[in-house]
């Protein structure tokens, strides 16, 4: 029979080697990890948009994560956010990003700001952002992490993305980050000529498209880019 | 008592099995309800396995258990554990498609199929003990078995729109205390009573939507995603076997499936009903006619471009919506529509003020002599691909398509519009249902009856009683459709003299898929090789008969491990596939049943006071025969009486209640009655085989009294015949209560597997293999039996 004071120690020696070593949990940048996503998960799926890994390379997503679940920040895969919501896998973002073709000059809309990270990576490319979320608690939590991470020049707005931002536009690209059963008509009305705009189709929790629409006058072409499997969350992350 | 308490537990722990079904409908999906049901059900096995051990240790027990005071205490427990079971059920965050992603879920699945299978145990323990303890009244247990299930599943059918799922679950459990005032001395029968009573109370005073008993439906379909939009809520809820229906308010619902890009005003203000928290139907609010503006630019009004301003159109409606909008915004002088579920039918009508019926379609059609310019059949399938695999549609049936070509004018349309998939699978079905649906009726040059259009996300088939090049008088390319398909900005998929450029002009793939396979597909029937063509075709696209009615399932076993690894080698997307978890669940229910019926074995046999090898196998046999009977029934009649769970619990009702009765008159026969009663069934399903299918098709345009009273009273016969093997065999073929409880434990288990296998022979081979395999059980039944030892004490 081993003896109490062998057991504490065993136990101390556990704790010791399995306790979180160098910076404290909030002051880490992820720098490490960020260009290993973007190595791994992006470039080598064939995104190659120099703007689009760069914003990928600088953009903090952890900050755009919740504290619980910031260590798997730069995992391939989509997390939950709260309100039933997620901020999608990094190489998703990058895709969408990539595939809208922007310039610094382009001015974007995204309907579904959700955590926020999306539209940071935007501002990243191009220097005028929109960014619309229906949710309340999200909207205000996105604003003040974009606010936090430097990305303040992004425009945010609580409301329904549906009707778009009439005044803002019109977009040279929107970019709708929930899956839907039609493309809303009044974003398309607000689409430049030659304008792009770029979603997933598909249930939310199993096979996506992504599907780019591009108006070609009064005529729309629809390019099915490429087919995207979602992790599904748990009902317990859903409601949170 | 014991014919009470069998009665009992036998009634509540079906009508518990239904409730669960319906449940697991709601929360889940449908073959994930199988999973766990059906191993659920190994409960019943594994009471026998136990009884045996129990007779190994102790000689007698089945006397001192089968007094009042034990029986009533297990009725008691069964209470406790089936609620126990529900609520634990309710709560836990099981979630199977996460299953190879987070161990965790593991064990809660480990937990579902335990807490579940214990409230089963109990009961099969109280009708396996009564089988052991009246050995000379087999055939009353067993009357007291069938009577009480088929009561238990009629119940819930007619409880269910009253009380909702969770609080009738709740009376069902608390059922079998009906014997607390009844049992035991003055004071307890009293205090039994105030027990009994108080629960009642409770249970009636529960609000359905309370949050022990509400059932919630999984945050993946689409009811879950619609009520996380701001100012959206449930504003009704209707129950019945059908179906559970939420009427949802939202400023945020929107839906247009097959919307053209071109439309650019607003849509009209939508309420949406969601069936079993999926499969949503949209009612548009027409205040105006702009409002109806919106129908002219969705794919499915390329019929109404065919034929402006309608004669009479029909909406046969399983979900979607749009289809009512477009028939009135074509100016039709006349719109009928049907849908199967009473209250949304009611809703419909309310809503838009049209006749509408209620009634499943192919039999709405079967009774109705009316000929429409247009039918439009609006049934878009789950929300997720592949968990409908398993379910009964007679709505694409090439049978089906016989019936709406009936139904139309000589220059009628019919369209019909499903979600675009990728590769193409059900879109080269329904192209080859309609194709064969033409040429049974005698049409010379079917193709030309046939156009297939699509946008982005969804495709349409048109399907012309008269050839579309006719139909399509003068335009400026000689064909309407496509200057119409051009100026929605749609693709042509189908259409006898369309070009390759028209393809995958505005929505675009890296290949004109759709349109490749169609025309591959349209060569073979041209070469009259079409059956080479499906078996070299990755997916499982043939066209299907009312024989094999499974519109969604699309699976080649031969073909799982490509699409496993196309699907980036990810177990949980397997697990959307009824198909997938039907074969998952088959090899765990094996190892399980051969663990129950292995385990004993070395305890019955020790002793020398087993039964015979050949005994066994009589009833497993016998319990694999008479599950592979009802579910052959079950399938057969969802075409008879309009839907699966209706067909369900009135197959199980009638059939269990003639069984029982067979059970009965088996107490006035001896040995010999066995292979001439097993014969005569072999015979019954032999001529069942040949006519029943043509019975029911004879009897579809019935009324539906005369259709449930009809179909109900065919089952008589084979009921009585079913009922007799078992009971008979339990009495005459055994000689001890060790054997009594293992022969029960291997019914169940063999009953388990064949319900099993049934859903599995009836997508790959259809509906009648199943009989085969009843057919195969009751002639190795029949073997068995001859080679059985009878002991001469217990004849009558």
């Amino acid at each position: 029979m081993r003896s109490k004071p062998r057991m504490v120690g065993f136990f101390l020696l556990i704790l010791v080697l399995t306790a979180p070593v160098g910076f404290p949990e909030g002051a880490r940048n992820f720098q490490k990890e960020r260009h290993q996503m973007v190595g791994v998960q992006i470039e080598a799926r064939g995104v190659d948009d120099p703007e689009v890994l760069s914003a990928m390379r600088s953009t903090p997503r952890h900050q755009f994560v919740p504290d619980a679940i910031r260590d798997q920040a730069y995992s391939d895969h989509p997390l939950p956010i709260g309100e039933g919501q997620t901020i999608s896998q990094p190489y998703i973002v990058a895709l969408m990003t990539e595939k809208l073709n922007l310039s610094k000059e382009s001015k974007v809309l995204e309907i579904g700001t959700g955590s926020g990270y999306q539209a940071a990576v935007l501002a990243g490319v191009a220097d005028s952002v929109y960014s619309i979320e229906i949710k309340k608690a999200l909207h205000e939590k996105a604003t003040q992490d974009l606010r936090k991470a430097g990305y303040g020049s992004v425009n945010t707005r609580h409301g329904d993305g549906y009707f778009g931002w009439p005044e803002a536009a019109p977009f040279d690209a929107i970019l709708i980050t929930a899956a839907v059963d039609h493309i809303p008509p009044p974003l398309l009305g607000q689409l430049k000529d030659g304008g792009r705009l770029i979603l997933p189709l598909g249930n939310p929790f199993s096979y996506q498209n992504l599907v780019l629409a591009t108006k070609k006058g009064d005529n729309y072409t629809v390019q099915q880019i490429t087919g995207v499997l979602f992790v599904p969350m748990t009902g317990e992350a859903l409601e949170r | 008592m014991v014919y009470v308490a069998v009665f009992l537990a036998s009634f509540s722990s079906l009508a518990f099995e239904v409730l669960l079904a319906r449940i697991f409908a709601v929360s889940q999906w449908h073959h994930l309800a199988f999973m766990v049901i059906s191993l659920a059900l190994f409960g019943f096995a594994a009471s026998g396995v136990l009884l045996s051990f129990l007779d190994a240790w102790k000689k007698g027990w089945e006397a001192h258990l089968s007094g009042r005071r034990p029986l009533t205490l297990s009725l008691g427990l069964y209470s406790i554990s089936a609620l126990s079971a529900f609520i634990i059920l309710n709560r836990l965050p099981l979630d199977y498609f996460r299953l190879p992603l987070a161990p965790i879920q593991a064990l809660y699945l480990l937990t579902a199929y335990l807490v579940l299978s214990i409230p089963f145990l109990v009961a099969g323990g109280v009708i396996s003990l009564a089988y052991a303890a009246r050995v000379e009244r087999t055939g009353w247990v067993y009357f007291a078995t069938m009577s009480g299930s088929a009561v238990g599943a009629m119940v819930p059918g007619l409880f269910l729109p009253l009380f909702g799922e969770g609080k009738l679950l709740v009376f069902v459990c608390l059922a079998p205390l009906a014997v607390l005032p009844f049992y035991g001395k003055t004071r307890f029968r009293v205090l039994g009573a105030a027990v009994f009573a108080s629960l009642i109370a409770l249970a009636a005073a529960l609000p359905v939507d309370h949050p022990l008993i509400a059932v919630r439906p999984s945050p993946y379909k689409a009811l879950s995603q619609t009520l996380k939009f701001p100012d959206t809520r449930i504003t009704g809820t209707t129950s019945s076997l059908r179906g559970r229906i939420d009427r949802v308010e939202s400023p945020y619902i929107r839906y247009a499936p097959g919307l053209s890009l071109r439309y650019t005003r607003p849509m009209p203000r939508q309420t949406a009903l969601f069936t079993d928290g999926d499969n949503r139907l949209v009612l548009y609010d027409v205040d105006a006619p702009a409002d109806l503006d919106f129908a002219r630019f969705t794919l499915s009004y390329a019929a109404y471009r065919l034929l402006p301003e309608p004669d009479r159109v029909l909406a046969l409606l399983a979900g979607g919506g749009a289809a009512i909008p477009c028939a009135l915004a074509s100016g039709a002088a006349a719109v009928s529509v049907v849908h199967s579920h009473p209250a949304v039918a009611a809703m419909l009508k309310d809503h838009y003020g049209l006749p509408t019926t209620a009634a499943a379609h192919r039999e709405y059609l079967a009774s109705s002599r009316e000929r429409f310019s247009i039918i439009h059949l609006e049934n878009w399938g789950a929300s997720l691909t592949g968990s409908d695999a398993l379910q009964q549609d007679y709505d694409f049936t090439v049978d089906a398509f016989g019936a709406y070509l009936d139904h139309l004018t000589d220059d009628g349309v019919l369209i019909m519009s499903r979600r675009l998939l990728l590769p193409p699978s059900d879109a080269l079905r329904l192209w080859a249902s309609a194709f064969e649906g033409l040429r049974n009726q005698g049409v010379a040059e079917p193709r030309r009856h046939i156009a297939m259009l699509r946008n982005w996300d969804t495709i349409t088939l048109i399907v012309s009683a008269s050839p579309l090049g006719a139909a399509s008088g003068a335009a400026p390319n000689g064909n309407p459709l496509m200057d119409w398909a051009r100026e929605m900005n749609f693709d042509a998929v189908y259409l006898s003299d369309m070009t390759p450029e028209t393809a995958n002009r505005f929505n675009q793939f890296d290949k004109p898929f759709h349109y490749r396979e169609i025309q591959a597909l349209a060569a073979a029937y041209a070469a009259g090789t079409e059956a080479d063509f499906f078996d070299g075709y990755p997916l499982d696209a043939a066209p299907q008969s009312d024989r094999r009615p499974f519109p969604g399932r699309i699976l080649k076993r031969s073909e799982l491990e490509t699409l496993y690894k196309s699907m980036g080698s990810r177990m949980y997307a397997m697990l959307m596939s009824g198909e997938v978890v039907v074969g998952v669940v088959f090899v765990e229910a094996l190892a399980v049943a051969l663990l129950l019926l292995a385990a004993p074995v070395w305890v019955v046999f020790r002793k020398g006071e087993g039964g015979s090898v050949s005994g066994v196998f009589y009833f497993l046999s016998v319990g694999a025969g008479f599950m592979f009977g009802e579910m052959y029934f079950i399938k057969a009649y969802a075409l008879l009486w309009g839907h699966p769970l209706i067909s369900f619990a009135g197959v199980i009702g009638a059939l269990l209640i003639f069984s029982a009765l067979g059970g009965a008159l088996s107490q006035r026969m001896g040995r010999e009655a066995i292979p001439r009663i097993l014969l005569l069934l072999l015979g019954f399903f032999a001529l069942t085989v040949w006519g029943l299918n043509g019975l029911i098709h004879g009897m579809l345009g019935w009324s539906a009294g005369a259709r449930y009273v009809v179909g109900a009273a065919l089952l008589l016969p084979v009921g009585l015949l079913l009922g007799i093997p078992f009971s008979l065999g339990m009495r005459l073929l055994l000689a001890s209560p060790r054997q009594r409880t293992y022969a029960w434990a291997a019914n169940g288990c063999a009953s388990v597997l064949a319900a099993i296998l049934s859903e599995q022979a009836a997508v790959a081979f259809g509906i009648p293999a199943i009989l085969g395999c009843a057919m195969a059980g009751y002639a190795a039944a029949w073997a068995m039996a001859a080679l059985c030892r009878t002991d001469p004490a217990l004849s009558p």
